[in-house]
Order: structure tokens, then sequence, then C-alpha cells
């Protein structure tokens, strides 16, 4: 985590050494400035004039630049942390969610990356700071050393002040997210049955009744800007009435001839940047943060990614077998599927299906035993070669990409011939080049481009998981005709006896081991392969 | 900004103890510098202690009223932004209902972004406000040949400031979109991270994310440039003030006290004033804007005419409907008479449900018409139809209130269409009518059960079925079906099954380039796409799957 904050001032780039000089330098003359004002006005001298007149000038100089560096080094730091993660987190693959929930994840990528990009900011500022602040504290000193006591006195009380909302503003949050989480679990419900409202012309009741915790909303809201101000009250009295103290016991002291009202003025702007040392704790807090959230994204960065091998795959039909695989939930002693077959995987839910289907995609490894691909053990071949061989498509595929044609990979249009989607793909308000975000589909219209997918990048293997799920009779007809029709190997994971009928072989799967391996209408004899496709609908 | 002026309208109230506190609130501003040039002047420096201890007591005195007066103004600010949080909370509902999909967890947030925005521009700008008055009347109480020195260097560099907003506001206003599409890049590509892995696609979504982090650092460092340039002209609105006052103050006759107070006034009110101003305008207000942007978008003006037709014919005479270019339904016609039992059949994408919301109304032909008895389809009384969806509408309630939705049926009646959808089984399991259900306790089957009885209740008798009986089995969807054709009135079922088509009177088969229209009988003659379903298709196989 240390290392990663390193990064992040090493990658803030020059902006960092230039935020270093700007805080340090702006510090000092911070300090200095009050007691050149105070000089002037009691003087009226030129010269103090001038002084003051070139610290102000580059006092506004360094506030520019510090504030210039201190965001621009942020930018530089955020933009390498959340390069350097994802490009680690695709490394992992999937395993990462099993690790981190997915929100988590985008999270850590967002939120906590700006956070951690901000400690060498945090940092700079936060030491620069003690400078006026303790520099202030030690003016007053050399004034009054009774003045400087209260001062210290009354920051604690601010602090203890801020901590006491704390404490109390995190329960009445709590009620007011409940009351919005009431209204969000409506709302997501109305929105899944939209259609049915705007037919039925209901629009109005239903915002009525998504809308019924507004009134908990409100008061639950109102409490929490009642706490808000008192503490606001309580916080913001402290200073100017330690400000009006130092004026009162200064005033004496000037009455007395020991104090000018120059220095008088000074006394009382060094209160107030002695306050500045609360502000200098809060950037420890900001630096706290930034640590947590460097930790955060040290723990993804732990994470192993999946090695690969290193060889070629030799030319060859793209005959898949198994070998002695074992791996929780499944077992499969030796199977072998000849190239260019098509193989059905049928079975109850929970046989273990989708498990095969990504071990013969090498999603997954086995505990024991091997997966070869025309005689290589997919764990030796480059990760370039295996998934040049093997296409893959999922029941609910995930889309990524700019456009719909980028998700489903080069060579789109054939391939979602392919797979039925051209049609509606051009319907679409830009054809292929939709943005995904402008192209809301249905389950179905998301599976042929998830198929579509698939076709465009497995040369040798298809492998199938439940990927024609949703689609109505007709599209997965037709679908099914394209499949019989293409030259690769097909592993089909279904549901469906018209399915497995097309296909060359089946392979039925029951708890984790292989049932049945022949064609379907030699098993349709079994009444217990026939009862895995009763009731598959529901 | 004619909806943040109409938020604070609609509380009078609120805006007018906004105002009267707020003066309270920067009291200070108003008497430091007379208190500490009364206080030096008058006071200790000359020789009369007492006299300084009552002005500095005042200046304490208006601190602890300040103090009073925020309090009370933060809460007259929340009685304005809160219900305007209401209004755009709802409105987000309306919008989200009407577009059929969630801005998801987004809306909630972006309304809160837009309240908590709203708060800090509305507090800023009072706050600028009064805090100028109050100093302007304090210098000229003090002396009023000093504004000169102190007014024109304000006004240009808040003119300056100005100036320069408008491009603070573009900048803040990119980065804003570029974080948020960043992260919506990063949710895409974390969630299909099983997806990439399989297609061997590290490299392309490297690059996707890639880009788009890119841009953002740009972004974030032409915004690091304007907010430098910012800081620079507010600097010098500020500086300027105090150096001229320095320099030329006691020429023009201030004693040091009333310089020392005018210091106060200048560096303890007006900058921060100002400071406040710039960040609160050029942060805030430019979220608020852009959020109010999102929120507001896509609303629609609801249905105005409610016409009941005559009676059920549905016709659609050259209806074309497209969404992009090509168009999904192509100078359609199609006459449904009153009665009829119709079933239409084509691979989904094709054209099926625009056909359906054609029909409700609830899309308007770009050409031709669509009318319901001779009523254009989209003034058509909602009562005169029902819609049934794919994806059944379940709420939170009683199984009781999401049956009567469409009608006030009496408990036979309920009986009665609970039976005749075959939905009698569910009610008993789920423990009678008065049981509370919420949609993902039930399978996405009872759930289509449930919109059955319902639609089977309500008064419409013009019927469509959009794949409304997808999850349920063969023999589930023949009987509901059945059920629709025997209540009477006109049936549409957009079919998910070839048996569908068998059941129906007529059937009408889109293809994409065609739609033909005949019956189960005559269609595998006439369509070839028929033909290659119905000779393929075995009630054997069909029945299992």
């Amino acid at each position: 985590m240390d290392r990663l904050l390193a990064g992040t001032i090493r990658h803030g780039g020059p902006a960092v050494g230039v935020l270093a000089a700007a805080s340090v330098l702006g510090a000092c003359l911070a300090l200095a400035l009050p007691y050149a004002l105070g000089r002037t006005a009691d003087t009226l001298d030129p010269a103090w004039l001038t002084t003051t007149v070139a610290i102000a000038a580059l006092l506004l100089l360094c506030d520019t630049l510090a504030v210039w560096s201190g965001a621009a080094s942020g930018a530089n730091a955020a933009a390498w942390l959340r390069h350097r993660t994802l490009h680690h987190l695709l490394g992992v693959g999937p395993a990462s969610t099993q690790e981190v929930p997915e929100g988590d994840l985008v999270t850590r990528l967002g939120v906590n990356a700006e956070e951690a990009a901000r400690a060498p900011d945090a940092a700079i500022t936060g030491a620069t700071l003690l400078i006026p602040a303790l520099g202030g504290l030690v003016a007053l000193l050399l004034i009054d050393p009774w003045l400087a006591a209260a001062l210290v006195a009354g920051l604690t009380v601010i602090l203890l002040v801020l901590r006491a909302f704390l404490r109390s503003s995190t329960t009445l949050a709590t009620g007011y997210q409940e009351a919005q989480a009431d209204i969000a679990a409506r709302l997501v419900d109305a929105v899944a049955g939209a259609r049915t409202i705007a037919a039925a012309g209901t629009a109005a009741t239903e915002t009525r009744r998504v809308l019924t915790a507004l009134p908990q909303v409100r008061a639950h809201a109102m409490a929490l800007w009642r706490a808000r101000a008192q503490a606001g009250v309580r916080a913001a009295v402290v200073v100017p009435l330690l400000e009006v103290c130092v004026l009162g016991v200064g005033g004496l002291r000037l009455a007395a001839g020991d104090l000018t009202a120059g220095e008088l003025y000074a006394a009382a702007r060094y209160v107030v940047l002695g306050a500045g040392l609360g502000s200098a704790l809060g950037y420890i807090a900001q630096l706290g943060r930034a640590r947590s959230a460097a930790a955060r994204l040290a723990a993804l960065l732990d994470l192993c990614p999946t090695p690969h091998g290193v060889r070629p795959l030799p030319a060859g039909p793209g005959t898949l077998s198994f070998h002695d695989v074992r791996c929780p939930g499944l077992t499969v002693s030796d199977l072998k599927i000849p190239g260019g077959s098509s193989v059905a995987v049928v079975g109850r839910s929970g046989s273990g299906k989708s498990r095969l289907a990504a071990l013969a995609g090498r999603l997954a490894d086995p505990a024991a035993g091997q997966v070869r691909l025309d005689g290589v053990p997919l764990d030796r071949l480059s990760r370039a070669a295996l998934r040049q061989a093997i296409g893959f498509a999922f029941e609910r595929p995930a889309l990524v990409g700019e456009t719909v044609a980028d998700a489903i990979g080069p060579d789109s249009g054939p391939a979602a011939r392919q797979a039925g989607a051209d049609a509606f793909i051009r319907r679409l308000p830009r054809g292929y080049a939709t943005p995904l975000a402008d192209a809301p589909m249905s389950g179905g219209e998301r599976q042929r481009i998830g198929l579509a997918r698939a076709f465009a990048h497995g040369e040798r293997l298809l492998v199938l998981d439940d990927a024609t799920a949703s689609l109505d009779t007709v599209t997965e007809h037709q679908v099914g005709a394209a499949l019989a029709a293409d030259p690769r190997t097909r592993l089909i994971v279904t549901h469906r006896a018209a399915m497995a009928a097309r296909a060359d072989r089946v392979l039925w799967l029951e708890r984790g081991r292989v049932r049945g391996y022949g064609a379907h209408a030699r098993l349709w004899g079994d009444p217990d392969y026939r009862a895995v496709f009763q009731g598959a609908d529901e | 900004m004619k909806v943040l002026w109409a938020a604070v309208r609609r509380q009078p109230y609120q805006a007018v103890r906004l105002a009267g506190w707020s003066v309270a609130e920067v009291a200070p501003s108003w008497v430091i510098g007379v208190a500490l040039a009364g206080a030096i002047d008058d006071g200790f420096g000359a020789g009369r202690p007492g006299t300084g201890l009552v002005w500095v007591g005042v200046l304490g005195l208006s601190w602890a009223v300040a103090a009073v007066g925020a309090r009370q103004s933060l809460l007259a600010l929340a009685g304005i932004v809160e219900p305007f949080r209401e209004v755009l909370q709802a409105g987000a509902v309306r919008d989200s209902l009407a577009a059929g999909r969630i801005g998801t967890a987004a809306a909630t947030m972006q309304v809160e972004v837009a309240r908590d925005t709203f708060a800090t521009v509305l507090g800023v700008l009072r706050t600028f406000v009064f805090t100028v008055a109050g100093v302007v009347v304090g210098l000229a109480a003090l002396l009023p040949a000093l504004l000169v020195l102190v007014v024109p260097p304000f006004l240009a560099g808040l003119a300056l400031f100005l100036l320069a907003l408008r491009p603070l506001a573009r900048r803040q206003r990119e980065f804003l979109l570029a974080d948020e599409r960043t992260a919506d890049a990063v949710a895409l590509t974390v969630g299909g991270l099983r997806d990439i892995r399989a297609c061997g696609d590290e490299e392309r979504a490297a690059a996707f994310v890639g880009r788009r982090v890119d841009t953002q650092a740009d972004a974030a460092r032409a915004l690091a440039r304007v907010t430098a340039s910012r800081t620079l002209a507010l600097g010098l609105g500020g500086w300027a003030p105090v150096l001229l006052v320095l320099a030329f103050g006691p020429g023009l006759g201030a004693s040091s006290g009333v310089v020392v107070g005018v210091l106060a006034y200048i560096l303890q009110s007006l900058t921060p004033a100002l400071n406040g101003l710039a960040e609160g305008l050029g942060v805030s207000g430019v979220r608020l804007l852009v959020t109010l942007e999102r929120l507001s978008g896509g609303r629609r003006p609801s249905a105005p005419a409610r016409v009941t037709p005559p009676d059920l014919t549905v016709e659609l005479r050259g209806a074309t409907f497209s969404y992009g270019r090509e168009p999904v339904i192509d100078g359609l016609d199609l006459v449904v008479p009153e009665g009829e039992w119709l079933a239409v059949v084509g691979p989904s994408g094709i054209g099926k449900s625009t056909l359906a919301a054609l029909v409700t109304g609830l899309a308007v032909p770009a050409e031709g018409r669509v009318t319901v008895g001779g009523v254009p389809a989209d003034q058509v009384d909602p009562q005169a139809r029902v819609l049934i969806p794919q994806e059944a509408y379940v709420f939170r309630g009683t199984l009781w209130e999401n049956l009567t939705y469409l009608s006030a049926a009496t408990e036979a009646g309920v009986d009665a269409a609970v039976h005749a959808v075959g939905a009698a089984d569910l009610v008993r399991r789920l423990g009678g009518y008065q049981a509370g259900i919420q949609a993902d306790a039930l399978t996405p089957g009872e759930r289509q059960l449930v919109a059955l009885a319902r639609a089977y209740l309500s008064p419409a008798r013009l019927t469509i079925l959009d794949e409304a009986t997808c999850h349920l089995d063969p023999a589930a969807e023949a009987r509901a079906e059945h059920a629709f054709a025997r209540r009477g009135g006109t049936l549409i079922v957009i079919a998910h099954r070839l048996s569908s088509a068998r059941r129906a009177g007529r059937v009408l088969v889109m293809d994409g380039a065609t739609a033909v229209l005949g019956t189960h009988a005559d269609l595998p003659g006439r369509s070839p796409l028929y033909a290659d379903l119905a000779g393929r298709w075995t009630p054997d196989l069909e029945h299992a799957s």
C-alpha cells in the first residue's frame, strides 16, 4: 500500500515538485503577511508597503501554482492507478469478482483511485499548513502566552463538537436511507412493469404509490439539517469568540502602550491562522482516507493473474478430450468429442453442465486431470492461441465495448447473420454503430449478440452454455439450423429436447458424473432421460 | 435557472425567513470594521479602555447573533430545498416509468446531488449579496472616500471571475461527464470479466477503458488550469483593495484604527464571500446544472384524449414504424374484426412487440394509421384495451390489490378469473387473497399467472398477450389462451411457441421482409418460413421442451 502511495507521488509528474515548492513558500509568506500588514499600517513607511505588496503578490502566485499542481498531480496519479489496476484485473479475470463484489470493484477503480491519488496533495498541503498554524501560535505566544493557551483549548472544543456530530448523524442518516430504499424498491417493481402501466394509463397512480415514503424522507431529512445546523453553530462561534478575547486583552495592552494598532491587528490575524491547525488536522484525516483507499487498491493488485502456457496450437480438426478430470461437483474420467461434431450437454440443474463448459473453454482449471484440444492441454496453450481457437457464449452475456459491432468483435456482420441477430441490429437507431448504452435489448436479443460474438471468436471449438435459453421457438429454430451447418466442434449446454435432438451426440450428466453419452434418439427410450426435460420451462 | 427561481418562489415564507436570518448571519461583516476602528481610535488608542471593551463586546455580540442567524437560515434553506428535492424525485419517478428503465440508483443519487448543490448555490449567493451590502454600508460609515479605493478593484476582480466562469463551467462539466463515462466503462468491463476472458478480449477491453481514463485525466488537467486562473483573478480582486488602502488610505484621512477596520472588512468579509461565491458557482453551480439537465430530460406530456371506441375492430393501414433507418414495420395493412383470435408468429426482434405497441397506442406510426373502432390507437381510452407484456408486473402489496389493479371486482368475480386462467393453485399456495406478495419472491411463471388473472378481470375487451405466457408450460399456456378466447372481444396473441398459432383463428407471419396473413392450414403453402417451422415442428418435441 505504501509502495502504491509512493507510486502516486512518482507518477504525479513534475506537478508534485511544483506543489511542494509553492506550498512551503506560500505557507511562509502567509505567516509573514499579518506582521507586514500591521507594520505598514503603523508606520506608513513606503519600504514596508513595498514589502507587503511583494509578499501579497508572491503569495497569490504560490496559491495559484498550488491549486494547479495539486489538481494536476492528482489527475496524473489517478489515471496511473486506474490503468495499472484495470490491467491487473483483466489478467486475474472473473476470479476477481469472487474475491471482491462487482460494485465494490467499480468503487475501488473510481472513488478510491481518486482518493489515493490525492495522497501527494494531502500530505504536502497538510504538512505545509502546519507552518502558518504553528507559526501563528508561536507569534501569539510571543505576545501573550495565555492567549495561545486559550486558543488551544478552543480547538479542542471544536474537535469534540465535530466528533459528536459524526456520531449522531450516522443514526439519523440510516433512517433517511431506509425511507429512500423503500422508494427505490417500489420503483424497481414499477419500472419492471412499465409497459403494463403505460398500456393501462395508470402512471399517475403508480407515481404516488412509489413515493409513499416521501413524508418519512422529509422528516428524516429535516432532522439531519437540524443536527447539521446545531453543530455548525457550536463550531462557528468558537473561533470568532477567541478572536474577540484576543482583541479585548490586546486592546488593554494597546491602551497601556505595550502594543501598536498594527500589532493588535496582526494578533487577531494570528488567532485565525492558529485556528487553521484544525484544517491541518483535517488533511491528516484526508491522508488517512488516501491510505485506506490505497490499501483497497493494493488488495486488488495482490490477486494472482491466471498463468498461461506458451505453446501454439498444432493443425487439427478441433478434437476436445477430458482425461481423469476432477473438480468440486464434477468428475469426467475419459471423454472424447471428435473434431467437427456437435455434442449437447444435458442434465438437471446442478448436475455440472456449466462447470463442464467452463472447463472446456478454460474459464476454470480442474483440480486434477487435463482437458486437451487437439492433444494439447489447455493450460499449456498461449493465451492468444487458446482464445483464437475457442468461442464461448453464455445464457446471460455481458456485452463490453463502445458499440454493438465492438461488442461482437472483428467480422461482426457474418457472425451476426449466423446468430440470427443481423435483422434486429440493422433496425437499431444506428445499426451496428449504435452505442451499447442506446441499444436496450431483450434477453433473447442479448443472447443472439452473445452468440454472434462466440461465432466471431472461436476458430475450432464453440462452447454454448445455455446460450439459446431465452430465444423463442422460431429464432431458436433458425439458430439451431445455422449451428447444425457449422463445421466447428460444438459443445452445447441446453435444457431443450429439440436442441439435443439436433446434436450428433448427447452428453447426459447427473450429479456431477456422466450418466450417458450417445444419440438423443437412443437415450430417449430411458424415462430418466426424458424426465430431464420435464418442466424445463418453469 | 427558471427551475431554481420557481423553487424559491414556491416557498415564499421560507424565502423571507431565509433573507431575514441571513442579515443576522452576516452581522459581523457589517460590524467588524466599525467596531475595530471604534475600539482603537475612540477606546484603547484614546486612553479610554472602557469604550474599547464596549466596542469589542459589540463585535462579540454580533458573532453570537451570527451563530443564531446561521442556524435559522440553514433551516429556512432546508425548507426551500427539501420540497425542491421532492419535486425532482417525483419527476425522476415519472421519467423512469415513461422510459421503462431506471437510471438505476443513479436517479436517487442525482436528486440528492441536485438538492445539496442547490443548497450550496443558494447559500453562497445570499451570503455574497448581504456581505457586500454590509461592507459597503460599513465603509461608508467609516470614511466614504475609501469606497473609491475598495469598490472599483473589487468589481474588476468580480468581473474577471465572471468572465472566467463560462470556460470554468465548461471544463467542470466536461470533467463530470468524463468521470461518469469512465465509471460506466469500468462497470461494463468489471461486469464482463468472464466474457472478456472467454473471448480473449483483454487488450481491447483495456484499450476501451484506457481511452476513457485518459480523456478523464485530460479533462481534470484542463480543469486544474482554469481553476488556477480563477484563483489568480479572485486574488487580484481581493488583494488590490488592501494594498490601495494601505498606500493611499492615510492620505485620504484614514486613522490607523480606520485602516485596521477596512483591512478587516476586506480580508475577513469581502474576500471569503467572493471565494465562497466562486467555489459555489464554479463547482456546485455547474454540477447542479448538469444534474438538472439529466433529471428533466426525456419528460413528455401525458396523453390528452381518451375516447371510448364504438367497437373493437383493429385496423392498420400502411402503418410504418422505425427506431432507426430501417423500418421495423413497413407499410403493414391488417384488419382484425371484433371477436377474432389472431396469433402473430416470427423471430424475436422482427417487430412483433412493436406491433403490440402500435395497437395499444404506446407507439405512433410515422406513416399510415392504426385505429381501434375507427379511433386512432393513441387516443383510445386505456380502459378499452389491456396489454400483458412478457415481463409481468407485480408490485409490493396484497395479492388482492395486485389482482384488482385494473378493476373493482367482487370476490366471486376474482374467484372465477383465477380459476379461468389456471391460477387457483397459486392463490392457495400463497395463502389467499390477503397474502402480501412482491415480485422477487415469485417465479416468472407465477408472476405471469397474476398478470393474466388481472387482465382477465379488467373491463377491457381488446386483449393483447405479448409472449405473456412464455414462462408457463405448454398446457398452462393453452388453458390461459382459451380462457381469454371464451371471455369474448378481440384477442391478439404474440406467440412464443408455435402451438399458439395452431389454436388461433388466423395467423400473421412476420419474417422481416413481409407479413403474411392466413390460417394454420393454408399458411405452409404461402409462407416459406411457416412451412419450414411447421414441417420440422412436432407436437412431441415441443411438448417436451
